[in-house]
């Protein structure tokens, strides 16, 4: 089941955001590049993940049977989550005056 | 869960396949936080991304209304939903509604836990909705719910 895993759906969302190399993914990914490997494997088998050789590194994307409809708007919302974070961080850290 | 020599900025993870959950860490005392987040005017200053944000409602209370509406250049897009749970300085349940999405509602649970050190984690959970605007998404041919679609590709690749 390769969707039956939380690791494989984050893997598909961020892949849905844009492709990424396997070193890319495993910095996100707390497990060792192995067992990164094999979740990308169980993908590509799916046809949910499709990779290529560039160089020395390997690039993943989404594969042919593309999970669009599904990802497509928990990856819009994530990014957009984590883009008021990242705002409110900066807010956080560059206004010392917040506290009245 | 983040522990180990990565450093990173943030963690997320899908704990089943229609949650996302984002954990981060800011470098400020919980009250300042838990303000940044419920001022309507310091909302304004951060919610929009850098885009300018008009806060048109803001009730933070059981049952009260949210409304926000970014606006750049590539034009406007507003954000509302109910409160259903707010519960100072640590924790708020909403709903949240994209105009450019309607009908996929998400349950919003941001907590924030006081690290004791001067900062404070953030753990956000968002439950998205699949039954009811599935069924309608489905049928206008638009947006899959994610849960049918998972179980119904998964068959599909097993088979």
């Amino acid at each position: 089941m390769a969707l039956s895993d939380p690791t494989r759906r984050a893997i598909l969302l961020k892949l849905g955001r844009k492709e990424a190399s396997l070193g890319e993914l495993h910095a996100d990914f707390e497990m060792t590049l192995t067992g990164l490997k094999k979740h990308v494997h169980v993908l590509e088998e799916a046809g949910l993940v499709s990779t290529r050789k560039v160089g020395r590194a390997r690039h993943c994307r989404l594969g042919p049977k593309k999970l669009e409809n599904v990802t497509k708007w928990m990856s819009l919302y994530r990014d957009m989550l984590e883009e008021r974070l990242d705002h409110l961080q900066a807010f956080l850290e560059s206004n010392e005056e917040v506290a009245r | 869960m983040n522990t180990g020599g990565k450093q990173f900025k943030h963690v997320m993870t899908t704990p089943s396949d229609r949650e996302i959950r984002v954990e981060r860490i800011f470098n400020a005392p919980r009250e300042r936080v838990w303000q940044a987040m419920t001022d309507p005017e310091l909302v304004a200053k951060w919610w929009g991304r850098g885009n300018e944000l008009v806060v048109e409602r803001m009730e933070l209370t059981r049952g009260g209304h949210w409304r926000f509406v970014e606006h750049s250049d590539h034009g406007t897009h507003g954000f509302e939903g109910r409160y259903s749970e707010v519960v100072p300085p640590e924790r708020v349940v909403q709903t949240f509604e994209w105009d450019g999405m309607p009908g996929h509602v998400a349950l919003e649970t941001m907590t924030l836990e006081d690290l004791g050190d001067g900062r404070t984690k953030l753990v956000n959970v968002s439950l998205f909705m699949t039954s009811a605007d599935r069924d309608g998404a489905l049928a206008s041919g638009m947006e899959a719910g994610m849960e049918a679609s998972y179980a119904a590709l998964d068959r599909v690749l097993a088979a």
